[in-house]
């Protein structure tokens, strides 16, 4: 039985629009970015090419390779994230009442907002007097209030602070479903071997929870290569103090729209994707061996 | 999944159940961790009730506001059109979502269900889309709306760029892959259209995974800030994000109304969290899952 061209034609029709807004808000853009990225340009007046200007001037650019330097050094949080969020996971797997009340309050900082959570830390970090120069006087660990916030060696390691704040309780749950996955015969064999409560996680639920491990560690990785809204809302737009807190999407985002300098921000994009292109293919990499 | 309600799976069920008394030590711990994740909340709050004689900052730090009063509310209600913010990403949430959910359930139908030519080559490509950040997209993006569509400004300008989502293909793809063929056979042969077994037979057998790809995308409409404040220069058209941003920028030096105005802004979502967890974690965890 041959189809008419109108049934033909039906996959495709239910594809046309997803293509349709792909190829706008995606592909084009995409090769857009890439040649702009050998242009001057300022929005204003049409792009100008320049061939690898732009390229070179980004090796000269200490700022740049210093949002290279710290989008890298964000990485540090994925490492931290899946360790508090693995022992908040085993915390919270107990069936005790009240148990759903306390995991709700853990995912609060997940669905609150970059912005209004901002605000919060600038008040715990506030040099003249907020909670954490409170705490840390009355412990005796400083001297004097340190102002955290426009000290440019406490930008980045503030930012990262949030983040890991803000997405502990939403890798929390993925562990969650991870650990309730692991039969519970895996615990009883380990305790009849003798293991105690904290050895029976080390050899039991850690072995069982790689999968969501090596998911986490990807997604959590790629988010902190594009980490902006945490500089942002910390630094009040500025990147910190000599550009201590500056990123690679924030810079990306200066360099196109506070300085319009279009063709220079492109390039940095171009970076960027590289990066997140290399570190994909070696995500991927790590999650074929996983599966062997 | 149920993570956050109190229902375990059945391997934990058999257990013989410890006393009260015995959980001391977690429940210490808990309270422990929930501390960290609420404090800055509730000094948020403090802050917003405090006073004109309260410090807002001082060594030692006071938490608890002597002279609370609710006239920092009422401050930044009269200055700033908060709800009108909120109504601003309550419509730009909703209809993304409604494009978003509407545009990926048709492209995935035919990925999970039909044959044809392209479909390996059109699946790898929106593959392949997944890699490419969205904050790449901007610059291009941004000509786009002030030069092509002349729509920045509006709150178009906020939708049509997050109509496409590869994530939302994939995962509502899946789903229709696990509905039986019989079904959409004995809708052919009682003569319905493609159209009609999609939106008739398809996507009522998948509603939880629309529900989950709905609930991620609007957290993650409602929480933008980076698009959005670059979209958006008239104040009657921020959305809560960006509105917050530019409260912050007006009451600089006052932080009880800047802690009001956030308190404000937290509150919708926080509602629609109480309300509804169970999509909020799900949705959120089960979208990046699929």
């Amino acid at each position: 039985m041959s189809r008419s061209l109108p049934n033909r034609l039906t996959p495709y029709l239910f594809l046309l629009p997803a293509l349709l807004f792909m190829a706008t808000f995606t592909l084009y853009p995409l090769l857009s970015v890439a040649y702009l990225s050998f242009t001057e340009y300022d929005i204003l007046t049409p792009p100008q090419p320049v061939g690898l200007e732009n390229y070179r001037e980004l090796l000269g650019d200490a700022i740049f390779w210093l949002s290279l330097r710290n989008s890298f050094t964000y990485l540090l949080v994925t490492p931290v994230i899946i360790v508090l969020a693995i022992a908040l996971a085993i915390v919270v797997n107990r069936r005790i009442p009240g148990i759903g009340i306390f995991r709700a309050l853990y995912y609060i900082p997940v669905i609150t907002g970059s912005v209004a959570i901002g605000i919060a830390w600038q008040f715990l970090f506030d040099g003249s007097g907020g909670p954490v120069n409170g705490a840390l006087l009355a412990l005796g660990l400083i001297e004097k209030p340190i102002v955290f916030l426009t000290e440019p060696r406490f930008t980045l390691p503030i930012a990262m602070l949030m983040t890991t704040w803000m997405g502990v309780g939403y890798y929390m749950v993925v562990f969650l479903a991870g650990l309730q996955a692991i039969p519970e015969d895996l615990y009883d064999a380990a305790r009849i071997d003798g293991c105690n409560d904290i050895q029976k996680h080390w050899y039991v639920s850690v072995p069982g929870l790689r999968p969501s491990i090596v998911f986490v560690a990807v997604i959590s990785s790629l988010s902190a290569l594009k980490v902006f809204d945490e500089i942002y809302v910390l630094t009040n737009g500025t990147g910190g103090i000599l550009n201590s807190g500056s990123t690679m999407v924030f810079y990306l985002w200066k360099q196109a729209f506070r300085l319009q300098n279009v063709g220079y921000a492109s390039a940095v994009a171009m970076v960027l994707l590289v990066i997140t292109l290399a570190f994909s293919i070696g995500n991927v990499r790590l999650l074929e061996r996983r599966e062997d | 999944m149920r993570i956050l309600t109190e229902q375990l799976p059945a391997s934990r069920a058999g257990r013989p159940r410890t006393p009260w008394v015995s959980h001391l030590f977690w429940y210490a711990l808990l309270g422990l961790a929930s501390l960290v994740t609420v404090l800055p909340f509730l000094w948020l709050l403090m802050t917003s009730l405090k006073g004109p004689t309260d410090a807002v900052f001082s060594l030692p730090p006071q938490f608890i506001p002597r002279d609370p009063t609710l006239n920092n509310f009422v401050k930044v209600w009269q200055q700033l059109a908060i709800w009108r913010f909120f109504l601003n990403s309550l419509f730009v949430a909703a209809l993304t979502v409604t494009l978003n959910v509407a545009v990926s359930a048709l492209a995935a139908y035919p990925l999970a269900k039909m044959r044809f030519a392209l479909r390996e080559p059109i699946f790898y490509l929106l593959l392949a889309t997944l890699i490419v950040p969205a904050e790449l997209t901007y610059i291009p993006g941004y000509i786009l709306a002030v030069q092509v569509f002349q729509y920045h400004d509006t709150l178009w300008a906020l939708i049509f760029p997050n109509v496409f989502s590869a994530f939302n293909i994939f995962l509502l793809r899946q789903a229709f892959q696990s509905v039986p063929n019989d079904l959409i056979d004995a809708a052919r042969i009682d003569g319905a259209n493609e159209l009609r077994i999609w939106w008739q037979v398809l996507l009522p057998t998948i509603r939880p995974a629309v529900a989950t790809a709905a609930v991620f995308t609007a957290v993650t409409s409602w929480n933008a800030l980076l698009w959005p404040s670059l979209m958006l220069r008239n104040r009657d058209l921020y959305t809560l994000p960006v509105g917050l941003t530019a409260l912050r920028g007006m009451f600089t030096a006052d932080f009880r109304l800047i802690s009001a105005g956030a308190i404000m802004v937290i509150i919708p979502i926080l509602v629609a969290f109480v309300f509804a967890q169970r999509y909020f974690v799900s949705g959120l965890t089960g979208a990046v899952k699929g």
